[in-house]
Formats: structure tokens, C-alpha cells, sequence
């Protein structure tokens, strides 16, 4: 059995990384791609009227999009997986993860505007001396510093470039190089080098005097790099994880990164969501258990009753019944004051609930509903709904298995033995027709934690259905992509459960 | 018989034995199990009865909260009298001849010399609440929003509900007048503008303070801007790609000046310079960036209202407000000009369209954003909605306008010309589109025709200028003109070269509104002999195909937040860069000579003028064809008195519980 579990739990790596993968590519192809949310975040253009491609390159920068996308791609692998490599991140002591300070984006290259010299005197700056402050606080500040210079100059270091790649742009619009100029409008530094250079045409003066103004803005972005780098390679913070091999490997909790459109860590917003999720789930998934299952078994047990009958009709009934119309009804007439307004509208409390007290009692002004109770009574409603359909299936499969078990042999002499007929259908059909109630609830488990899109939607409740739902809307890749790896670490983690509860569930199955 | 019943005897008992050894063996209900279902019990009991004891103590802490209250409002007032109680002797003598102190010369040492100091009037309530009918003091006014608020942090906030939120709590130093839509004072009692627009010097009213009593001063001014907006450690990244571009400098003059330096002169400066809420350095330095950084709710100002809970201090972090709770605003009592009548103020989120609208019939909110649809058919199929429900409806600065955007230039990936280019076409198009009747076709009647770029409440606009009309001869006339008409007689227009006028539509996809206002506007032009081809597109790639000009026409919506903006990144020819915001390709000199008249004068009349002229010259032009100004559209409940429709919006500072309905509980 142990041999088997570790290599099932290997195999996840892969999968893991696969699945990642697929929707990081999905993400990547769709139209707008990961840019998308960034501009969602910038939301639209400056009112300044100034040039809106210098505030993109700047929000490309801040969130490096402008990396090729595989890049991309292994560099967020690396923030998430548990096992790091390279050097290791350190913690603030607000709990922020610092990492080492990345280079700044590639100065376009070009011989004819800055001379050697020129170049020699800037590599020297950029090895600026730094010289560590003695007690840690000072340490700690004297990284703040470091990292708001670093910062700031980068980004005047981006908006320069910028502002060079639209003059080099402009220049090659006059000069019929069009070409060269990209989508974004743009002369990027791959076919800057392959622009035809001509100093007479008065656009050149533009592109000389940003050229001069980015170079000089490249050799201050590096040295407050290094000065920075320096700085961190000091430790100013506690380092994150454990160390298997110094500043190579190390183990650390994964980071889960920063959601641009909602400008918060993603932890953070799952953690908020998932108990609201598990809350309404954990009521919901045992009930439809507790209903549909000994359901299912009566109606095998008396098959072809009235029971069997009503009860598959009805269940088939409310299967079919969408959703999204059930809610909306739910809304208009079981919680409209108009109609019956038995239930309240949305939300998980009522507006006074924190000035309830904790259980319902009798009050001052007779019964007083309480902070429990009134979360349970607004749980009504998107319970139900989250419910009714769940159980035709359940139920049915239910059946199907015990009546599967009802035709087999054993069943025939137990019964002739002269076993009683409920422990006929308690002991022996039941507990052998588990296997594929066990295979259901893997398949359901997962759900428990990504939450029900339009459930949560209609009734206004703030969990991971309505979170994922709307970073789609917004394409927070960032979002999208931690919760693809918890829907597919829990995914997985239930499946191997499924295969070792096959083994516990039926002796015949063995993984030896 | 005797014999035979001894013989079956044993048997049954050996059957018995059988049963009570499967039941040791199964082990059914031991001692063991007894002991384990007790201590359960007993933990069971145990959590119950220490549930009910915290809730024996709750009563008891809210009425110390509600104490510690009391308490403080007391101790402001007492402190507001000793501040206040030395010159109320003086003003008494004066109050009498509140002309004399008006005319008299006020202290001007702040100020450059010999450029004019704009005296702001002390900022007041647009309409006083108190010498309305029916004032009373405290109730809750409930707000509901669509959408989840990610944050409230100030600069930080991701969405238009964070912005509404930051708007009760924060001032600025200046803000639009609600009445008048003109720019005056809040924090700033008087400002000097450089008649070149590169600074701009203001005093700060010396009563201003932050609803934790520590006064505004000019430091905090320099802080907001240069310290927390220009930190780049901190997240504000959207105002700062602002400020970068226009800012120079911030410098404090004296305690309560501070002058602003702009690296250009342009008239959005001052707006820029004076529309930021000012936060308190003092409150906000005690956390890092990265604290910043991960708020949710660190939000403190100076205006009629205050969170009800923000963190005191860097390890009181937890206590701020999360997504998920409601936003509770309660009454500021601090405000240094006036009282706010309502106690409290509550946002909820309500997701569904039909939710939102139950919430509120069902009395669980004060304040609702019906959709259009919505709109019409409550009031229609409820004839007493209005006896206890405001239906509003107007036009306000904020409202923004849709249009269909006209390619004027070569069209993006093909680079082909699309018949637009011609100005008298594009009047055309115009021409033939019955806007009224779409606005009462597929908006329920809900809107007005749009006649230009400008909001039409908004100085900006010419009341003189009217929409296009709908005249399709006049149309058809300019289409000869231009070449366009049916040479061989197949219900179709071709040019010269025998080539058929048609042009491809893009559209959003999702939206009913957008398929409805596709099919109008292809009737239209199939009816002139206008083959229209259409193209839905998913919203998300809408950036991309602007910016590629991949388009001949495409419909959107823009909104806006102030009377005026700049025109320059949408109308100026410099603008036509690829990446850029003009992406009709529409280039007029005349206009660009105006755009860069009217964004470098600092004096509002004449740029006003100056905005008539351009607005006149689009309309001309027509590289858009507007069609519709969508109101503001809310349901307030008649339980709250002083609600009134401004041209800035809505003033929920001045509104009060009248409580005329027995359902809607007061907060107190």
C-alpha cells in the first residue's frame, strides 16, 4: 500500500505542473492575454492627456509582462511550488515575502549614440560600494530606502525607454521604415538594431536626446540595483524556508502572488472566500447525503412501490429544474415582502447582526432571533438551491447499486438462511454497493471548495464561486491560477483517497 | 409434546448465546462507549452554557461601547468649547456686522505677491438640512452596491465603490460646487493660480481637521502627494502614473501653504492638484508600504463621515474592515464644518439585479440602482412607488454618453479606407439615425440624445447647440455629394468605381442593449442603401482592436467623473500615433488648434468658451455619432428627507431619517 500512495504522490508533481500549464496557455492565447487585467487595473487612460503607452510600459514593467511567457510561466511555477531554487526569499516582519531585486529591462543598444568611454565610466557606477548598517532596525530601513530608490529609478528608468521606443517610432514612421513599428506602436530593442540611421532628419534630435536621457536614466536603474541587491544579499529580514542546499534549494510555503485587479494578496482573498464556501457546503453536501441515500435505499428495497416511484419522479423533477430560474423565483416570492418575504434577500447576516447577541433567547422585545440562528436563516435559501438538484443523481445511483447487489448469490442464501431483512439490506447489500457512492463523493468533494458560480451570484455571497467568477470577468490571471492549483492539489488528493477507500471499502481490491 | 419442547429449548438458547456474542462482539454500547457519548455530552454542555455566558456579558459590553460613545461626543464638545470659547466673546461683537469683517483685507503674507488670491466661500452644505421640514438627528442609510469592493484604502481601491466610499470619508482641497459644476474651496479657503498654470498656491482653511481632531496642514498636503501617492512602495499606482507626468514639485510654504509645481501648464493640473483627498500623515506614517499595501479598510479623512472601526495602530491591523462584512460609516463628529444629520451609513453588496430590487422594496435598503428596464416597469406596474420611494432621474456631471466611433483613417491590419474619411459621410450617418427612436426603442424611452463630447449639464457644453436631427433626405443629399449613390438600380449605393458602400459594425457581445442597438442602426442603413455587415466581439479584446484601429465602425460608452477633460488624448491629431487614444483617426486642424488653446487657459470662463467652439467644430465634423446620455437613475425611500438631485450627484451628508414609515428602524 505505502509503495503505491508514494507513487501516486509523485505522479501529482507532474500532473500538477501539467494542469498549470494548460491554463496558464489558456490564459496566455485568450484574447488580451495577461495584459488584459492590467489594463482592467490601470483603468483606462490618464486624464492628463498624456501618452497612454509610457503608463502601460510602466505597469508592464511593474508586473513583468514584458518576460517571454514561458518565462513568465517558470517564474511563477517558482514563487508557488514548495520546493525553491535560487536564492532564498526573506520576510518582513508585515509579512510580506521580499525577493532578490530583479534586473532592470535592457537598454536598447545602439554604437552611434553613446560613446565607450561613456559606457566604461557607468559599468563602474554600477557596482556602487554599499556598506551594511550595524543593528538590524537600521538594517530593515536602510533596505526600505534601498528598495523606494530602486523603485523610483527603474521607473524612470522604464518611462525614459518608453518614451525612446515612441521617438525611435516616430523616426521610423518618417523615414519609411514603418515596418519595424509594432502593434503597440512601438520600436522595440530586437528591430531597433536593423533601423536605417540618418542624423540630417530633424525626428533624429528626439530620438537622440531620449536615447541620451534613457542611458543615463539605465546607468542610475543599475547602480541603485546593485546598491539594493547588496543590501538584501545582507539579510536585513529573516529568510523564508529551510535551506537543503545554501542559496540553491530550499522549501518554503508557497506565495500565491498578487491579484492586479483587486490589488490585494491572493491568499488573503482565498482565505476570506473558502470558509464562506466550505460553510454553505458543508451544510449542503450531508444533507444531500442524509436525504438521497436512504432514499435510494428504500426505494431498491421496495422496488416498484409507490415510493420508488414518487420518489425517482420527483427527484428527476427537481433535478431539472435550472438553477439560475429557482433562485430568481426563490428571490421574488419567498423573499419579497409583496409576496410571502419568509427569507431574507442576500447575504450571510442581516444589517444588525452585529449588535445580536450570539444564541436566540427571549428579549426585551420579545424573541430575539440571535447571531446564529440569523446566519442560518439567511443559509436557507442558497442551501436549498444548492441542494435540490444534487439528489436525483445520488438516489438513483444509490438504487442502482443495491439493486445490482439484490440479484447476487449471496443475497439469495443469506435470505434463505433466514437473515433478517434489514440486516439483508443494512449489512451485506448496502456496504457492498459503496463503491460507487465512494466514487460520487470524489467527484463532489473537489465542488465543496471551488463553490457554486450561480448560487453565489444570485444570493450575493462573497465565496470562491463568486471570487473565480469574477476574475474571469476581469482576466486575474493571477486568481485564475492559484485557484486551479488548490482545485487541482484537493482534486487529485481526493482521488487517491477514492482508490484507498476502494481497498478499505472492498477486501478484494488490493494495491500490493 | 412435553419431550419435544425441552429438545427445541436448547437450541434457542444456543441461538441467544449467538446474539449476545455477536453483540460483545460488535460491541454495540459498552461501559467504554457510555463514558465516551457522556464527555461528549458534557463538552457539548460545556460550550452551550459558555455560549450563553458571552452572550449574558454582550448586552453588557455594548452598553460600555455605547457609553465610551457618549462619552467622547461629550469630551469633543467640551473641547470644541474651550477652542471655541475665548473668540466667541469677539464674534459675538462682530456677528453683528458680518459685512465689515467680509470687506476687510484678509491676511495675504501666504500668497506670491501681485498675482490675485481666490478667496473660496467657507464651505457649507448644499442645502441646509436644518431649515428643512421634518430635520431630526441619527437613522442609518443603507446604500447597496453591485459589486464586491476589493478595498477602501484610499489611491488603493480597484473599483468605482472603493471611490464612492473614499468620496463620504475624504476631502479635498477643492471640488466641484454642486449647484454650479464650478471649482471651489473644501479644505483650501484660498488658492493662487499662476496665470501661466506652472504652480498653484493654496491656504488651507485653519478650522479644517481629520475626524481624529489633529488639524490639516500644509505638511499633510505635501505628504498625500509626494510621500504616499509618488512612494513607489506603495501600490497607488493609478493616481501616481497621473502625478509623475504632471508633477513637479510640492513645497510647504508656511503651516498652512503649501504651493504645487506642474512640469506643464495645462488646465487638468489644477483639477489634479485639487481633487485628491488629503489623508492624515499622522495616522497613515504609523504603518509600511507593504501594511498599505495589503489594507483592506485603512481609511481616515476629513469628511462628514468616518469607518466605524479603522485600526488604531500597526498591531491593531485585524480590527479593519474586510470584504465580505458590510462598510459601516458612522457620523464624523469632528467634522470641522458641520454635522452630518444621519448617524450611520451602510453599503451592502447585493449581486443579482432582481436581489437588489427586492432588498430594497423589502425595506433593507435606502438606496438602490434600479437598471433602465427596472426603472420604468416598477413604476409602472406600482402605481403608489412614488408615495414612498423617490424615483430619481437625471443628468449630472457623472453621466457619460454612448456613441459609434467613425474609422476616418486607413483601417488598421488591411489598410483599407473605409468611406468615413468623408466628413460629409459621416454627417450622414448621423443624419439617418433616428436617435430618439432608439432611445425610446431599446432604453424604455430612459436618456437623451447626445450632441457632443461634453456632458451636457457641464459648463463645458453649449445650451445653444442641438443634436443633429434625424433627416434622412438631407442625408441621402450628402451622400450624392459625396459620390454615393444607387448607379445600377439594386437598392444599393456605389461609388464612381461601381464599388458598394459597406462597412463592417463592431459590437460587445452579452449585452441585449448592444445586440438591439446592432440590429437598429443596420435597419437604418440598409433602409439608405447601406450594406452594413456586423461583427460581436467579447469585450476583453475591445483594447486590442482599438489599438489597432481593426475596425470601420465600433460602438462603446464613455463615462466621466468631472465636468471637463482633457479633449487632447481623444480629438488631438497628435493622438493618432498608433497606441494612442484617437482611434477614429480623425484629424482636424481646426480642433487641434483649439485643444491646445483651450488645455493651456487657466481662466475657466474663457476655456469654457473655448470648449463651445470645439464642441461645435465635432459636432461639424461628426467623428463620432453620439447617441445617448444615460442618466443617473436611483430609488431612494421617502424616509429620508433633503435627498436632491445635484449636478455633482447625490449629497447623502445632508440627507435625514424622517422616519415617516414604522418598517425602517433608526440606528438609535
Amino acid at each position: 500500500m505505502l509503495p503505491y500512495i508514494s507513487r501516486r504522490l509523485l505522479l501529482m508533481i507532474p500532473t500538477l505542473i501539467g494542469m498549470t500549464f494548460m491554463v496558464y496557455s489558456l490564459i496566455a492565447l485568450s484574447p488580451g492575454g495577461f495584459s488584459a487585467s492590467a489594463s482592467a487595473a490601470a483603468g483606462g487612460g490618464s486624464p492628463t492627456g498624456g501618452d497612454p503607452r509610457i503608463a502601460e510600459a510602466r505597469f508592464r514593467d511593474r508586473f513583468g509582462l514584458d518576460e517571454p511567457l514561458l518565462t513568465q510561466y517558470l517564474q511563477w511555477l517558482g514563487r508557488v511550488s514548495p520546493v525553491k531554487f535560487g536564492e532564498r526569499a526573506q520576510i518582513d516582519s508585515t509579512g510580506e515575502r521580499i525577493y532578490p531585486p530583479a534586473q532592470p529591462p535592457q537598454m536598447i543598444e545602439f554604437e552611434t549614440w553613446v560613446d565607450r568611454e561613456q559606457a566604461k565610466s557607468a559599468a563602474t557606477i554600477a557596482t556602487a560600494a554599499f556598506t551594511a548598517a550595524p543593528s538590524g532596525d537600521e538594517a530593515r530601513s536602510q533596505y526600505r530606502a534601498f528598495a523606494r530608490e530602486n523603485r523610483a529609478s527603474r521607473e524612470a528608468f522604464v518611462t525614459s525607454l518608453a518614451t525612446l521606443r515612441i521617438a525611435l517610432a516616430q523616426y521610423a514612421e518618417v523615414t519609411g521604415q514603418g515596418s519595424l513599428v509594432d502593434a503597440r506602436g512601438e520600436v522595440q530593442a530586437s528591430s531597433a538594431a536593423s533601423l536605417r540611421i540618418d542624423k540630417n532628419i530633424p525626428q533624429w534630435a528626439a530620438v537622440k536626446i531620449a536615447a541620451d536621457a534613457a542611458f543615463s536614466d539605465s546607468v542610475k536603474a543599475a547602480s541603485s540595483r546593485a546598491s539594493l541587491l547588496a543590501c538584501f544579499q545582507s539579510a536585513p529580514f529573516a529568510q523564508a524556508g529551510i535551506p537543503l542546499i545554501p542559496s540553491i534549494i530550499s522549501i518554503g510555503a508557497p506565495d500565491l502572488g498578487w491579484s492586479r485587479t483587486k490589488n490585494r494578496p491572493v491568499i488573503s482573498l482565498i482565505l476570506e472566500a473558502l470558509p464562506i464556501t466550505m460553510l454553505i457546503n458543508l451544510i449542503a453536501f450531508p444533507l444531500i447525503y442524509l436525504v438521497a441515500i436512504p432514499t435510494g435505499m428504500l426505494a431498491a428495497a421496495r422496488r416498484g412501490s409507490w415510493f420508488d416511484v414518487l420518489s425517482g419522479g420527483l427527484f428527476i423533477a427537481l433535478w431539472s429544474i435550472p438553477v439560475v430560474w429557482a433562485g430568481v423565483l426563490a428571490i421574488g416570492f419567498l423573499a419579497n415582502n409583496q409576496y410571502l418575504g419568509l427569507f431574507p434577500v442576500a447575504g450571510l447576516s442581516a444589517t444588525d447582526a452585529s449588535t445580536m447577541s450570539f444564541l436566540p433567547h427571549m428579549g426585551a422585545n420579545g424573541f430575539e432571533r440571535g447571531w446564529l440562528l440569523d446566519m442560518g436563516w439567511h443559509l436557507v435559501l442558497p442551501v436549498v438551491c444548492l441542494v435540490y438538484a444534487g439528489f436525483a443523481v445520488l438516489s438513483r445511483q444509490t438504487r442502482a447499486a443495491m439493486l445490482d447487489n439484490f440479484n447476487a448469490d449471496y443475497v439469495r442464501t443469506a435470505k434463505a438462511k433466514g437473515v433478517s431483512r434489514r440486516d439483508i439490506v443494512m449489512r451485506h447489500v448496502f456496504r457492498n454497493s459503496l463503491l460507487p457512492l465512494i466514487t460520487m463523493f470524489v467527484s463532489i468533494f473537489p465542488s465543496m471548495l471551488s463553490g457554486s458560480v450561480i448560487v453565489e451570484k444570485i444570493f450575493s455571497i462573497p465565496g470562491m464561486g463568486s471570487l473565480m467568477l469574477e476574475a474571469i470577468g476581469l482576466h486575474d490571471s493571477e486568481i485564475m491560477l492559484a485557484n486551479t492549483v488548490m482545485i487541482g492539489c484537493v482534486t487529485l488528493a481526493a482521488l487517491l483517497l477514492a482508490d484507498i477507500l476502494y481497498a478499505v471499502a472492498d477486501p478484494r481490491v488490493s494495491y500490493a | 409434546m412435553h419431550c419435544g419442547e425441552l429438545s427445541i429449548q436448547p437450541h434457542e438458547v444456543d441461538l441467544r448465546r449467538r446474539d449476545s456474542l455477536v453483540f460483545l462482539m460488535q460491541n454495540r454500547f459498552g461501559i467504554k462507549d457510555f463514558v465516551i457519548v457522556f464527555l461528549l455530552l458534557v463538552i457539548v454542555a460545556t460550550l452551550w452554557l459558555s455560549m450563553i455566558q458571552r452572550d449574558r456579558q454582550w448586552p453588557v459590553l455594548q452598553s460600555i461601547a455605547e457609553q465610551g460613545r457618549n462619552l467622547d461626543s461629550r469630551l469633543a464638545g467640551i473641547e470644541e468649547k474651550i477652542r471655541t470659547g475665548v473668540p466667541m466673546s469677539s464674534s459675538a461683537s462682530s456677528s453683528s456686522s458680518a459685512e465689515p469683517v467680509a470687506t476687510t483685507k484678509r491676511d495675504e503674507s501666504w500668497a506670491r505677491a501681485g498675482i490675485p488670491v481666490k478667496w473660496q466661500p467657507e464651505p457649507a452644505f448644499p442645502n441646509d438640512p436644518t431649515k428643512v421640514p421634518g430635520y431630526k438627528v441619527g437613522g442609518e442609510f443603507v446604500e447597496i452596491f453591485e459589486g464586491q469592493p476589493s478595498k477602501v484604502t484610499p489611491y488603493l481601491y480597484a473599483d468605482v465603490y472603493g471611490s464612492r466610499v473614499v468620496d463620504r470619508v475624504s476631502e479635498s482641497l477643492g471640488s466641484f460646487d454642486p449647484k454650479t459644476m464650478k471649482l471651489v474651496g473644501v479644505l483650501a479657503d484660498a488658492w493662487q493660480i499662476d496665470p501661466d498654470g506652472r504652480w498653484i498656491r493654496t491656504h488651507i482653511n485653519p478650522r479644517a481637521t481629520f475626524s481624529d481632531r489633529t488639524p490639516v496642514t500644509a505638511e499633510d498636503v505635501r505628504w498625500t502627494y509626494m510621500d504616499f501617492i509618488m512612494n513607489p512602495l506603495i501600490d497607488a499606482d493609478r493616481t501616481r502614473s497621473t502625478l509623475i507626468d504632471i508633477f513637479d514639485g510640492v513645497e510647504v510654504i508656511d503651516n498652512l501653504t503649501v504651493e504645487i509645481r506642474f512640469k506643464d501648464s495645462l488646465f487638468t493640473n489644477i483639477l489634479t492638484a485639487l481633487g485628491e483627498p488629503i489623508l492624515p500623515k499622522k495616522y497613515y506614517t504609523q504603518f509600511e508600504p507593504a501594511q498599505i499595501n495589503q489594507s483592506t479598510g485603512l481609511l481616515m479623512g476629513s469628511g462628514p463621515f468616518m469607518m466605524e472601526r479603522i485600526p488604531s495602530s500597526a498591531q491593531d491591523l485585524s480590527s479593519q474592515w474586510t470584504p465580505g462584512q458590510d462598510i459601516v460609516l458612522v457620523r464624523n463628529p469632528n467634522w470641522w464644518y458641520g454635522r452630518a444629520p444621519l448617524e450611520r451609513q451602510r453599503f451592502r453588496v447585493i449581486k443579482d439585479d432582481l436581489a437588489r430590487l427586492v432588498a430594497f422594496q423589502n425595506n433593507e435598503a435606502s438606496l438602490v440602482l434600479p437598471t433602465s428596464p427596472q426603472f420604468n416597469t416598477v413604476l409602472r406596474d406600482n402605481p403608489d412607488f412614488e408615495k414612498t420611494n423617490y424615483a430619481l432621474k437625471w443628468v449630472n456631471m457623472r453621466s457619460g454618453y454612448s456613441f459609434i466611433a467613425w474609422q476616418c483613417g486607413p483601417r488598421g491590419e488591411t489598410g483599407r479606407k473605409t468611406p468615413f474619411q468623408d466628413v460629409r459621410v459621416r454627417r450622414a450617418m448621423t443624419l439617418l439615425l433616428d436617435r430618439e427612436k432608439m432611445i425610446r426603442d431599446i432604453w424604455d424611452g430612459i436618456g437623451t440624445v447626445a450632441k457632443g463630447p461634453f456632458n451636457p449639464e457641464s459648463p463645458a457644453s453649449d445650451p445653444s447647440l442641438s443634436p443633429m436631427p434625424f433627416d434622412p433626405d438631407a442625408a441621402m443629399k450628402l451622400l450624392k455629394e459625396a459620390g454615393w449613390e444607387d448607379r445600377n438600380k439594386d437598392g444599393i449605393l456605389e461609388d464612381a468605381q461601381g464599388e458598394k458602400f459597406q462597412f463592417e459594425y463592431t459590437y460587445a457581445t452579452g449585452g441585449e442593449i448592444g445586440e438591439r442597438i446592432a440590429r437598429f442602426t443596420g435597419d437604418s442603413y440598409k433602409k439608405a442603401g447601406i450594406v452594413m455587415t456586423t461583427r460581436p466581439i467579447d469585450w476583453s479584446r475591445y483594447q486590442d482592436i482599438i489599438k489597432s484601429r481593426d475596425f470601420d465602425a465600433i460602438t462603446m460608452a464613455w463615462s466621466a467623473t468631472a465636468p471637463e477633460s482633457d479633449p487632447k488624448q481623444i480629438y488631438h491629431s497628435e493622438s493618432m500615433a498608433k497606441g494612442r487614444d484617437n482611434f477614429t483617426q480623425w484629424s482636424s486642424p481646426a480642433a487641434d488648434k483649439l485643444i491646445e488653446q483651450g488645455r493651456r487657459t487657466m481662466d475657466e470662463q474663457t476655456r469654457m468658451l473655448v470648449w463651445h467652439e470645439l464642441e461645435s467644430v465635432i459636432a461639424q465634423e461628426q467623428p463620432y455619432t453620439f447617441i445617448r446620455v444615460s442618466p443617473w437613475l436611483r430609488f431612494v425611500k421617502r424616509d429620508f428627507g433633503n435627498v436632491r438631485m445635484y449636478k455633482t450627484g447625490l449629497s447623502p451628508e445632508e440627507f435625514f431619517f424622517s422616519g415617516t414609515s414604522s418598517q425602517a428602524k433608526p440606528a438609535n
